[in-house]
């Protein structure tokens, strides 16, 4: 006769040691992000009683609902309503998408041009040493230190426009334009990008590359029909992930970017903080993650396109 | 190794001459001469670090010689890159894209070429029936055995109708069984097709299975070339007698004439029963003597020198004797022997003695060379 397992068989304890291995992570989640996310959301519809309560006492503009089975919508529409919202909106996911393109597209080219360096070509070799090196450097420059060094490079007095002025003709400003922020992002996001589709390039075997030149590719064949597709992966982590941090950005638009429009990070600090007026503020922050949250099901979409594709589920 | 004449020169499918290739400072190939004719399956052989995959890999234009020339019918192609050489290679790990199906992956080189579809399809249809895998079209490599994907790798390689085919040890990835099978397989369907053919191998079972010629490498040189049956009657040198086949090596040499040859090995003489060319040592140079273990002929003590048995090894279908010579010097001279089952000494165990008779010794100078 079969036995079946029961809850005390040695099969459900692993299970149960394993859960509860895997729970400190997902424990400290659930109360420090998921629970203030509801917390918050609940706040845009209106509730303002609970742990909502203090900031409901001081901020000003808001609607309320009495009852816990009720929302008001009343926020989403002063958000909704208002053009600098929905221009803002709109540049931010502007600038987001280009710099994101740019953030791929400049981590594909270094990362091609590292896998594809023939040993002992001297020259390539030691320029690919140096891209890979200078690549990553913007990881260690904190934030706030690129800003400044951003603005005065592009500013009307700056570097660039000192170095056209010598030439005789005049440079572009774009030190507190969105120029200068889409610029900063790309360069405070790029190390990361390369660092995940460098080496998702280099683990594409040999062999595989080979045989595509012996079956009569060119380095562009090869890159779109052989590598692209086996770097699916980290491309789409590396993608999700910069236009999330884009999309939130924050220190860059705000130091190096206009008053208005500006970017839904410097938005909601001053919805926040300056105007006082926090539920509209979260409105914002909901709509940013809503938008991230498509970036998201993008991410688990592609991942589980190329397990299926690779016959692992 | 052979001399070519010119006439042969033109007719050959693939020509190596006096290509060299250093790595890292090490010489890997070295004045390397090979002549492949048309139609021809040829084996490079050797152990590992002999310098035969840098060959194929020179052949295939994915690195580049730094003396010589590679003619491929005729045509000089050294610095021809691979994408644009008439050579298709088979790779170690069959290197099939995961990402494409088996019918994608043979179709992959004529899409490149700008082939109509349905030629293609035609095509692909036509390699996966020779390799047997129709009903593997629409699968992913990974969902098939090794030994399938062996076949998916090489109908992508003769899908494009190469003038050569390049196999880098396409059996090594298979289980026993298995790489008889194919072997005959890839001999078969190379004759059937008429393709030049290389094939790099550490295996001499599987070269001398199926090649026409077998080029033996060693330390980035030719040791020999030539047909497995010259290959394993006469080694060129005594690696190549080592490493093709068994091979008994003794310091000693051949003596007397046309009538009564005898090996003189440590101040015993062992009787030879085929006439060789008695060793010519001048003066007190070493000489030594190669004797594959069939050769050696144990018999009754009075058929021969004296030997003693040491170590009996049954092999299944014959049994394999360690022997001790009774040397004058007393230094023990250790000798293999093979056997046939049925022969009434292979019944007997170790410390009983026998008399050794040779068959067929071969003489090789002091640096290793056949006389």
């Amino acid at each position: 006769m079969a036995r079946r397992h029961t809850g005390t068989g040695p099969g459900s304890r692993i299970k149960i040691g394993g859960l509860l291995m895997a729970s400190p992570p997902i424990i400290v989640a659930a109360v420090f992000v998921g629970f203030p996310i509801i917390v918050a959301i609940a706040y845009s519809l209106g509730h303002v009683g609970g742990l909502n309560r203090t900031i409901a006492t001081i901020a000003r503009g808001q609607h309320t609902v009495g009852a816990w089975d009720r929302m008001s919508l009343g926020a989403y529409r002063d958000v909704f309503t208002d053009p600098r919202f929905t221009h803002d909106l709109g540049v931010t996911i502007i600038v987001t998408l280009i710099a994101t393109l740019a953030v791929t597209a400049l981590a594909w080219v270094i990362a091609v041009y590292l896998r594809t360096t023939p040993e002992g070509a001297w020259f390539r070799s030691g320029v690919a040493k140096l891209i890979s090196g200078l690549a990553v450097v913007p990881m260690f420059i904190p934030v706030v230190i690129a800003s400044w060094a951003m603005l005065t490079f592009y500013a009307a007095d700056g570097f660039i426009r000192s170095l056209c002025a010598d030439l005789g003709f005049q440079g572009p400003t774009w030190g507190y334009t969105m120029v200068c922020v889409a610029i900063g992002l790309v360069w405070t996001n790029l190390p990361f990008a390369t660092l995940m589709i460098t080496s998702g390039v280099q683990s594409v075997p040999d062999a595989l590359i080979e045989a595509a030149r012996d079956a009569g590719a060119g380095l562009l064949t090869i890159v779109r029909t052989v590598i692209a597709p086996l770097t699916i992966v980290p491309t789409v982590i590396a993608l999700t992930f910069t236009a999330i941090g884009t999309l939130g950005a924050f220190t860059m638009p705000y130091f190096t970017g206009p008053n208005a429009p500006s970017m839904l990070g410097v938005d909601m600090v001053s919805y926040f903080r300056s105007y006082n007026r926090p539920q509209q503020s979260v409105v914002m922050a909901v709509v940013v993650f809503a938008v991230a949250a498509v970036f998201g099901a993008f991410y688990v979409w592609a991942n589980f396109r190329s397990a299926k594709d690779s016959g692992r589920v | 190794m052979s001399t070519n004449s010119v006439g042969e020169e033109q007719q050959s499918g693939l020509v190596l001459r006096g290509v060299g290739k250093d790595l890292g400072g090490r010489t890997i190939v070295d004045d390397l001469d090979l002549v492949v004719a048309k139609g021809e399956l040829v084996c490079l052989l050797g152990p590992s670090g002999c310098g035969k995959t840098t060959t194929l890999r020179m052949i295939a234009g994915f690195l580049n010689p730094d003396v010589g020339t590679i003619s491929i019918d005729g045509e000089i192609v050294t610095r021809v890159p691979p994408e644009k050489r008439p050579t298709a290679m088979v790779f170690q790990n069959y290197a099939l894209w995961p990402h494409m199906s088996v019918f994608e992956n043979v179709a992959y080189p004529l899409k490149l070429r700008r082939t109509p579809k349905n030629e293609i399809t035609a095509r692909v249809h036509e390699m996966l029936e020779l390799v047997n895998l129709m009903h593997h079209e629409k699968s992913r490599p990974a969902r098939i055995s090794g030994g399938e994907q062996q076949r998916v790798a090489l109908a992508r390689a003769l899908v494009q109708r190469p003038a050569v085919l390049l196999l880098d040890e396409p059996l090594s990835n298979l289980d026993a069984k298995l790489r008889v099978r194919v072997r005959e397989d890839i001999r078969e369907i190379q004759q059937r097709l008429g393709i030049t053919t290389v094939i790099v191998t550490h295996d001499q079972d599987e070269a001398l299975s199926i090649s026409d010629r077998v080029a033996v490498m060693n330390s980035g040189r030719i040791e020999q070339y030539s047909d497995p049956t010259e290959l394993y009657r006469s080694p060129a040198t005594r690696f190549v007698g080592g490493f093709v086949g068994a091979m008994n090596t003794l310091d000693g040499e051949l003596r007397g004439g046309a009538d009564s040859t005898v090996a003189v090995v440590g101040g015993v003489t062992v009787p030879v029963d085929t006439p060789a060319t008695p060793g010519t040592a001048a003066g007190d140079r070493p000489v030594s003597l190669g004797v594959r273990p069939e050769n050696v002929l144990l018999g009754p003590v009075e058929a021969g020198a004296s030997a003693k048995i040491i170590r009996s090894i049954p092999r299944g279908h014959f049994t394999e004797m360690v022997i001790e010579l009774a040397t004058a010097t007393g230094e023990p001279t250790e000798l293999r022997a093979y056997l046939d089952d049925r022969s009434p000494i292979a019944r007997l165990g170790p410390g009983d003695a026998v008399g050794v008779r040779l068959h067929s010794v071969l003489s090789y100078d002091q640096d290793g060379r056949l006389r």
